[in-house]
């Protein structure tokens, strides 16, 4: 099944397939279950053949979009003809669904099931089983999990990234409010901090089960995935947190960033304080390690410049002195 | 490779090299810039280049390349060592890095037409402009007596080369 899918994924030669599958051309299809995934996949690969859609790009609308990974809601509503993507693959950069709104994608299919598995993960931990449990509260199969290769990992990155868009809404949200003036602007520290518990906040309900997630995140095939979500969050945070240099200083914030991230989280999954205070204590300890080192490194610097000035000076006035100064 | 990527990659190419060329005059302006050649050089004030790739980057929100330390130091040392083989040698250095910014731009902007001119008005507009004043530095150089250097030829597709590698390494790094 697993196989069969995959061979869809590859070639243009498994159009004949949809005669197999035998579905009428245009209208939503009645099937259920395993036929479902396959039957989208086909028909889709026959659209692609007809349609010449210039190349899908999120950011076909102004550059004042902020980057989100693997949203198909953004990229449909910047093409609502909704035309197909011309690559037969569900990357998660896809352009999503078709023309009715009954049809979806494999990809719509696959999030909808991983939203229903994440219910499933506090009982089963993050695995096949949670996945399997949540395509059955979708009336689906469940050898549709068939469908995810990665199997828990999937599972996991989807959750990850579905919290980074939240937290991106949210802080768009806010960031609207302050150019509208409704709220103030806040100081860089507590806008770090409260965007870093907000987000840690999110993984609250699977705690439990949250270092299981962690050490699959870790595995080497998921680590480009895990990296590539864990930067455009740090990204996004200090993008609204207003950061807009482009030297050196891009580089520095963002890897402190992750540094507290990443150890905060560390703490967060081994805290049994109420609603997790040593966490956020800690989380706050770092935040002001982090300003208090720019802070030194800016004294540092001045001072340096104030010595390396008295120093001239010195040198000058000696030289003065010994009438190495003078014009003879 | 996908559009957006291809855009960071040239938007950071351009940071770097508006970047690496305020480093070289200032390189040049250390050695001869009480000198007559000074003022010339002034005129070459590419500072302003360089805060419109900021705002650019930043709206775009373009990673810049890491490698801008290096690209200091290297800059200014170009600058500086092209500078203290005399007028002539800044010359020759300003005519060989303008012509392959020059080129690199036009590059870029034969690019963006082939992707979608509209989308990239704006774009295009600046890269034009900018691409313009590189031509006339360029033209400056050459009539102050660039080519009166000897080894012009070495000189010039020494730094000519180095600019490609830097061009080459920045685009990914």
């Amino acid at each position: 099944m697993a196989a069969l899918l995959r061979g869809l994924r590859a070639g243009r030669t498994l159009r004949g397939l949809c005669s197999v599958v035998s579905a009428p051309p245009a209208a939503n299809p009645q099937c259920s279950g395993l036929t479902r995934g396959i039957h989208c996949a086909a028909l889709r690969l026959q659209d692609e053949s007809k349609s010449d859609k210039p190349p899908p790009s999120s950011s076909s609308t102004t550059h004042h979009e902020h980057y989100q990974t693997h949203s198909a809601e953004q990229a449909s509503t910047s093409d609502p003809a909704a035309e197909e993507a011309s690559r037969p693959n569900t990357s998660y950069q896809d352009q999503s669904g078709e023309q009715g709104e009954e049809y979806e994608t494999e990809e719509q299919l696959q999030v909808r099931i991983l939203n229903a598995a994440l219910e499933f993960v506090p009982l089963h931990g993050w695995s096949m089983e949670a996945i399997a449990a949540g395509a059955e509260t979708l009336d689906l199969s469940s050898a549709s999990t068939g469908m995810f290769y990665n199997g828990a990992g999937d599972l996991v990155l989807h959750f990850v990234s579905h919290c980074n868009s939240q937290l991106t809404e949210i802080l768009a949200e806010q960031h609207k409010q302050v150019q509208l003036g409704q709220a103030e602007q806040k100081r860089t520290a507590d806008f770090l901090r409260d965007a870093v518990e907000t987000r840690l906040r999110m993984h609250i309900p699977y705690i439990e089960s949250w270092p299981q997630a962690m050490s699959i995140l870790l595995l080497p095939h998921n680590i480009p995935n895990s990296l590539k979500h864990l930067s455009t969050l740090v990204d996004d945070i200090w993008f609204y947190a207003g950061d807009r240099s482009t030297d050196m200083n891009w580089y520095t914030k963002r890897a402190a960033l992750t540094g507290i991230y990443n150890t905060t989280e560390l703490v967060m999954v081994q805290d049994s304080s109420t609603d997790f205070q040593d966490t956020w204590n800690f989380l706050d300890n770092r935040i002001q390690d982090v300003v208090n080192m720019a802070g030194t490194a800016k004294q540092v610097q001045s001072t340096g410049e104030a010595v390396v000035q008295g120093l001239m000076g010195a040198a000058f006035t000696l030289k003065n002195l010994t009438g190495l100064n003078q014009k003879r | 490779i996908e559009e957006k990527e291809m855009l960071d990659r040239m938007l950071r190419v351009d940071h770097a090299g508006e970047y690496g060329a305020n480093r070289i005059y200032a390189g040049q302006m250390a050695v001869l810039g009480r000198s007559r050649t000074g003022p010339l050089i002034q005129v070459w004030d590419v500072k302003e280049h360089l805060e419109k790739f900021n705002e650019i980057l930043a709206e775009n929100r373009v990673r810049p390349t890491a490698l801008l330390p290096l690209w200091n130091i290297a800059g200014f040392v170009l600058g500086a060592s092209s500078a203290l083989l005399g007028k002539e040698g800044a010359m020759a250095c300003t005519v060989a890095v303008e012509e392959s910014i020059s080129e690199h731009y036009n590059s870029q902007i034969r690019a963006l037409m082939e992707k979608d001119p509209e989308r990239y008005t704006e774009l295009l507009q600046v890269i034009k402009e900018f691409r313009d004043d590189e031509m006339e530095h360029h033209d400056t150089g050459l009539e102050h007596d660039a080519e009166s250097i000897p080894g012009y030829w070495l000189l010039k597709n020494a730094i000519q080369l180095g600019c490609k590698a830097a061009i080459y390494v920045s685009q990914r790094v």
